[in-house]
């Protein structure tokens, strides 16, 4: 796990890791922090500007939306769901993913062929209009929303980890675990899976952007996590109605968005310079 | 070579035909299962059960399923659809009225993306090992973490709410008309002679093409530095510059040519996703396309029109895909002897 160390010291990955950490704590201690319920609607009171444009209220920092409902509140409890939603599809689409990649790229042949072209149909669907599709027939809800997008991107990881996978299996240490009398399976897990670690971790990181991306788009059309839960892709649809009254309902959710994907990329990025050890050799 | 390019893209379609037939059964079968009776939703609430059931006998969907998807597949391929639930028009004349103002869009957002992403990589390569590279570096992570979605909103917020410079809603300013002729209004209006709705058209299409460009041209940039880069590692530049032509010549001459075929085989992929960016545009945007259409079928469980719409977007990936194929052979030498 050196390599791992290693990137713990690439300044990438830590201004990632601070940033995801300011994210996870707005998530996990939404309760806390939040200064108002997210859902609780002042209808005396909806449109109020932030505090630092004219007419703003202290009561609502950033502001309130159509409904009344404080802006900051929903924005903090927003992170909650971009962080489930990010966390559990990712980890979901890497599952499915890797697994199949395992198989494919270790066993070869028709098992690989079949799977290859299961990805390759899955993959001529736009990804936007293969997950609206799939969030007609599940439904909305949170649940909904993340098996949704294990559906859709499990073929990331697959096709990007088949072709790892079968350079990994070429290596003699592979053999010589089999001469050892090692079965297939357990060649892959403890051989095999190893060596394809540092990608997978890459690619999960930067899955856990795509995730929040596709969560906020879904939420923004109306099919996201419903409506009883604070989205950040919902809050810029109802703000999108009243963009010339309240302007920063647009701006705001949008940043946390811009925020959040920006950490994941980062870190992906810090990731694959570090641990991709062909990216290091040439230097890019 | 043009014998070769079409024996090419010939080969490319045969090999679409079967992707598109999975695509479609994937399709079907997905909008099968749901827990959505068309033939309840197409009467009204009042209709008794056997009124429901007369109906599902004259929709066929009391047939088992494969039977069904052959009946769909017969008909589509004549371009019959089926009616659109909530239109009760073709959904097929729904998705070709909606489609030339998509593709218009999307074109003007590829030329964009195109031009800024050979810009941008240029740049980026200029700068490489100097001060600046960590600057653009960041700049290209950061330009990568904004979806077209976000740019669509930046965009909206900054030159439409902030400086109120540039419309942002439909395709052309209210009250004026919009001529039908071939569907893309702004060959449309030109063609009808109305320079003010091209004008207005023009307007309204500036904001939705730049966020989706803007969205796209930060993966052309780093593909075209790096194979830049890689370029740079060749004989021949060594070579070049042994016989004393400027570094400007040689990356204009020599190293942009070379590098710019692996920059379009991503870019065609990238161009592919792109035509899918569409949509959120065209949603933030309340553009008129195919997208808009799209979200309210979904919106709707329209499915004869989600079904219809489904199948016109993956053509047309497959489309733009053969065609940078086809490209890829005239730009890249070694392929046209084969």
């Amino acid at each position: 796990m050196s390599a791992l160390t290693r990137s713990l010291r690439s300044p990438r990955v830590l201004i990632a890791l601070v940033m995801i950490l300011c994210i996870l704590c707005c998530a996990v201690f939404a309760g806390w922090i939040a200064p108002n319920d997210p859902g609780d609607q002042n209808l005396l009171s909806i449109l109020v500007p932030p505090v630092w444009a004219a007419g703003g209220d202290p009561a609502f920092p950033f502001g309130t939306d159509s409904l009344g409902r404080d802006v900051l509140s929903r924005l903090i409890y927003g992170a909650r769901t971009a962080m489930l939603v990010a966390f559990f599809a990712s980890l979901g689409a890497m599952i499915i993913g890797t697994v199949l990649a395992h198989i494919s790229g270790y066993f070869g042949g028709t098992v690989d062929w079949i799977i290859g072209r299961l990805v390759d149909v899955w993959m001529s669907f736009p990804p936007v209009i293969l997950s609206l599709i799939l969030m007609v027939g599940l439904g909305v809800g949170l649940d909904r929303v993340i098996l949704a997008i294990i559906l859709v991107d499990w073929t990331r990881f697959c096709r990007v980890l088949r072709s790892e996978v079968l350079v990994v299996t070429r290596h003699d240490y592979v053999a010589a675990a089999r001469l050892l009398g090692f079965t297939h399976w357990q060649a892959i897990a403890r051989e095999v899976l190893p060596a394809t670690l540092p990608l997978l971790i890459t690619l999960m990181s930067l899955e856990m952007a795509i995730a929040v991306i596709v969560e906020a788009i879904l939420s923004f059309v109306g099919l996201g996590v419903g409506a009883n839960q604070p989205a950040w892709g919902q809050m810029i649809a109802d703000a999108r109605q009243y963009v010339y009254q309240s302007p920063w309902n647009l701006l705001l959710p949008a940043l946390a968005i811009f925020f959040t994907v920006t950490a994941f990329n980062l870190l992906g990025d810090g990731l694959r310079r570090t641990l991709d050890v062909r990216l290091s050799e040439s230097g890019r | 070579m043009i014998g070769i390019i079409v024996k090419l893209i010939a080969r490319r379609l045969l090999t679409a035909v079967p992707i598109l037939l999975a695509v479609s059964a994937l399709l079907f079968c997905v909008l099968r299962v749901l827990p959505v009776d068309p033939a309840a939703m197409s009467l009204p609430p009042t209709a008794t059960l056997a009124e429901i059931e007369a109906k599902r006998h004259e929709m066929g969907l009391d047939k088992p399923l494969p039977e069904q998807y052959f009946i769909w597949l017969t008909d589509a391929l004549h371009g019959d659809f089926g009616p659109s639930i909530q239109y009760r028009r073709d959904s097929g004349s729904l998705v070709a009225a909606t489609l030339p103002a998509t593709i218009q869009l999307a074109f003007a957002a590829m030329v964009l993306a195109a031009i800024l992403g050979v810009g941008g990589g240029l740049l980026m390569f200029r700068v490489r090992g100097t001060a600046l590279e960590p600057l653009t570096d960041f700049a290209s992570i950061l330009l990568l973490s904004i979806p077209e979605f976000l740019w669509g909103l930046i965009l909206l917020f900054v030159f439409g709410v902030l400086l109120q410079v540039l419309p942002f809603t439909g395709e052309v300013a209210p009250g004026l008309p919009v001529p039908h002729i071939t569907g893309f209004l702004l060959l449309d209006s030109l063609m009808v002679g109305r320079f003010d709705v091209f004008l207005s058209a023009a307007k309204h299409l500036i904001l939705p093409a730049v966020a989706l460009g803007l969205a796209f041209s930060p993966t052309i940039m780093r593909v075209l530095r790096s194979s830049l880069f890689d370029v740079y590692h060749e004989d021949y530049v060594q070579q070049a510059r042994l016989r004393g032509l400027s570094e400007g010549r040689i990356l204009v001459r020599h190293a942009l040519k070379n590098a710019s075929l692996p920059t379009l085989t991503l870019a065609g992929v990238q161009f592919g996703i792109l035509f899918s960016g569409t949509l959120l545009v065209e949603v933030i945007y309340s553009y008129p396309g195919m997208g808009n259409l799209m979200v309210d079928a979904v919106r709707n469980a329209d499915l004869p029109l989600i079904q219809a719409i489904g199948l016109t977007y993956c053509i047309v990936v497959l489309i733009i895909n053969t065609l940078v194929d086809g490209l890829y052979v005239v730009l890249n030498p070694k392929l046209r002897l084969r």
